[in-house]
């Protein structure tokens, strides 16, 4: 059984898949870090925002999946750019663990209030594509897992053009590479960051649009994703976008096959091993030191 | 210093007789629990206060000090000494497997491997059915006994806790008056200038982080066998949030401000019997306001 190939495939589409989730889930911790030096703790649980908003918006106010998801991914964008305005933008001068303790409040602020709100009942938010499912030579895809995997390829091209050839993406590039010299020919690094911000929560925004339907919902959802996008931070080299999404491919695939051919607890200590043994072997990650966004 | 030194002195007198005037269970319940926090406060003090490090891996050597403290004795049923120190020795291998490989990097993989690494062990508790039992937790775990003589009675529980609590900060207080520790204190204020003269930064961050580990995890099996019952909540974010109000509201790189702190924030939720999630909700809008407005009380 372990060996036969059908299986294996199907391991190796079940890994690609979550791990497509994983690289866009990390993918705007990565951003925030290359650009700002910043390191956003809040970033599971603005996950978790997004999940409640998309279940607010499809439940209580009655909207179709798509709409309340493009009305998340913007509203996102707007919770991003005040995180950046209380917390970040202020404490850009201090040393950096302000910002790791101010994003770290937040986020128990965030979580508390939603178990407030919500109550702790899981809860669900349902989508179109859950239903759909491909036999593709006996090895199975779903249709919502191709939606991630969609939205991946759509985020990162979107992420890639407009940091390629955008006015602000040249501005954000900039900072990453010299905060100072930005100064000096007039980029204000502030909006550079208070963009940065909003975009990095509009992609997770993104990522609890089209992962949160596979799962429940509950108050503390966000700390599952957080422990793997930091491990996919670290795996990937610290504010390497690139790194990040190479990184969240592999970890996925690595949790695929440590879970089919072993156990649940193999799979479960892999990020830890993986992003141990990057440390010691390639402390600056998957793809070097230099800083790529 | 002679006021502070009565003021020590009253709250001394007070802690060693307070069994004599106070019966009611809850409130030595409250008591002992408060002297368990005693020894976490100092934990995470010698690496945030003392060492300038802000680490969030104080859960991990908690629920690592639990564990093993609570497998030792209920699968081998040895003495508490004996397990309390294999309880230590673990949180010390974890904190160098945590900090070893991520304190070369950098402050930001630091801080960042502190929170992964510790949300991966609770997850590793939660699967790994076969040793943790899961999500059933770990029943029934026996008093501590030491040389044959079972910790049992709440008085003589009170007497363990505080005890802990005393040794914890007679330990903090020898390492901190050591020359590491006052290498800790050169390498939180002025790396450079540590470094300059001969101080190896990265190997003194490793110490205090494992020394702090020790006593994190002492604390998680005193904690385990007073409960009695642990399951992967041990390893929950909620000891760090509340050990992170305790020691920088109480006052990091000082040795009473966070003792200070571990008393006032065991005792205040319970007097105002605040639901856990008010409680947690009122702590993160403190954190942040210290990080918004007093940003230099964070780090001493």
């Amino acid at each position: 059984m372990a060996t036969d190939p059908v299986f294996l495939a199907q391991l190796a589409a079940n890994g690609l898949s979550v791990g497509l989730g994983y690289a866009l889930a990390a993918i705007g911790l990565a951003l925030i870090f290359g650009i700002v030096g910043q390191v956003n703790f809040a970033h599971g649980e603005l996950y978790m925002l997004g999940a409640f908003l998309l279940y607010w918006a499809t439940q209580r106010l009655g909207l179709p999946y798509g709409a309340a998801g493009v009305l998340v991914v913007l509203a996102m964008g707007g919770v991003g750019a005040l995180l950046a305005q209380i917390v970040i933008v202020p404490n850009l001068q201090r040393s950096f663990e302000s910002v790791v303790l101010g994003t770290l409040a937040v986020g128990i602020i965030l979580q508390n209030a939603v178990r407030l709100i919500f109550g702790a009942t899981p809860l669900d938010v349902s989508s179109p594509f859950e239903q759909l499912s491909f036999d593709l030579g006996g090895v199975l895809v779903f249709g919502q897992r191709l939606l991630v995997g969609a939205a991946f390829v759509a985020a990162f091209a979107g992420l890639s053009a407009l940091l390629r050839y955008t006015e602000m993406g040249r501005a954000m590039r900039a900072t990453a590479q010299n905060p100072d010299a930005c100064l000096m020919v007039g980029i204000d690094t502030r909006r550079v960051t208070r963009w940065t911000t909003a975009l990095s929560a509009a992609l997770i925004g993104l990522a609890a649009v089209v992962i949160c339907p596979l799962f429940d919902l509950y108050p503390n959802m966000g700390t599952d994703v957080v422990i793997k996008s930091f491990a996919v931070v670290i795996i990937g080299g610290m504010g390497n976008v690139w790194g990040a999404a190479l990184a969240g491919i592999a970890l996925g695939l690595a949790e695929s096959y440590a879970g089919g051919l072993g156990n649940a607890t193999m799979r479960d200590a892999i990020a830890f091993v993986l992003m141990i043994a990057m440390l010691l072997a390639r402390p600056h990650g998957l793809l070097g030191r230099t800083v790529r966004v | 210093m002679s006021a502070r030194q009565a003021a020590g002195g009253v709250a001394l007198a007070i802690a060693l007789t307070l069994p004599l005037f106070v019966k009611s269970p809850y409130i030595l319940h409250i008591a002992i629990v408060t002297g368990i926090y005693m020894v976490l406060v100092q934990s995470l003090n010698i690496v945030l206060g003392y060492c300038g490090l802000l680490s969030l891996a104080s859960p991990a050597f908690f629920g690592m000090g639990a564990y093993v403290a609570t497998l030792l004795a209920l699968k081998l049923g040895w003495d508490s000494g004996v397990t309390l120190a294999l309880a230590a020795f673990a949180g010390i291998v974890t904190a160098v497997v945590i900090g070893f490989p991520s304190l070369r990097v950098s402050r930001h993989a630091f801080v960042i491997v502190t929170l992964a690494a510790t949300l991966l062990l609770q997850l590793v508790a939660l699967n790994w059915e076969d040793v943790t039992r899961g999500s059933l937790g770990l029943p029934d775990i026996p008093a501590p006994r030491f040389f044959g003589v079972a910790v049992t009675s709440r008085i003589a529980w009170y007497y363990f806790s505080a005890a802990a609590a005393l040794g914890a900060l007679a330990a903090t207080w020898l390492l901190v008056s050591s020359r590491i520790g006052r290498a800790m204190v050169a390498v939180r204020d002025n790396e450079q200038l540590a470094l300059a003269c001969g101080i190896d930064a990265f190997r003194t961050r490793l110490f205090a982080f494992c020394f702090s580990a020790a006593l994190g995890a002492i604390a998680g099996g005193i904690y385990a066998h007073f409960i009695t019952y642990i399951d992967p909540g041990v390893f929950g974010f909620s000891v760090t949030e509340t050990l992170l109000i305790m020691v920088i509201l109480g006052g990091p790189g000082t040795l009473l401000g966070p003792l200070a702190g571990a008393v006032i924030f065991t005792a205040l939720p319970e007097i105002l019997r605040l639901a856990p999630e008010m409680r947690s909700l009122i702590y993160g809008v403190i954190l942040l306001a210290v990080v918004l407005y007093h940003p230099r009380r964070v780090f001493a």
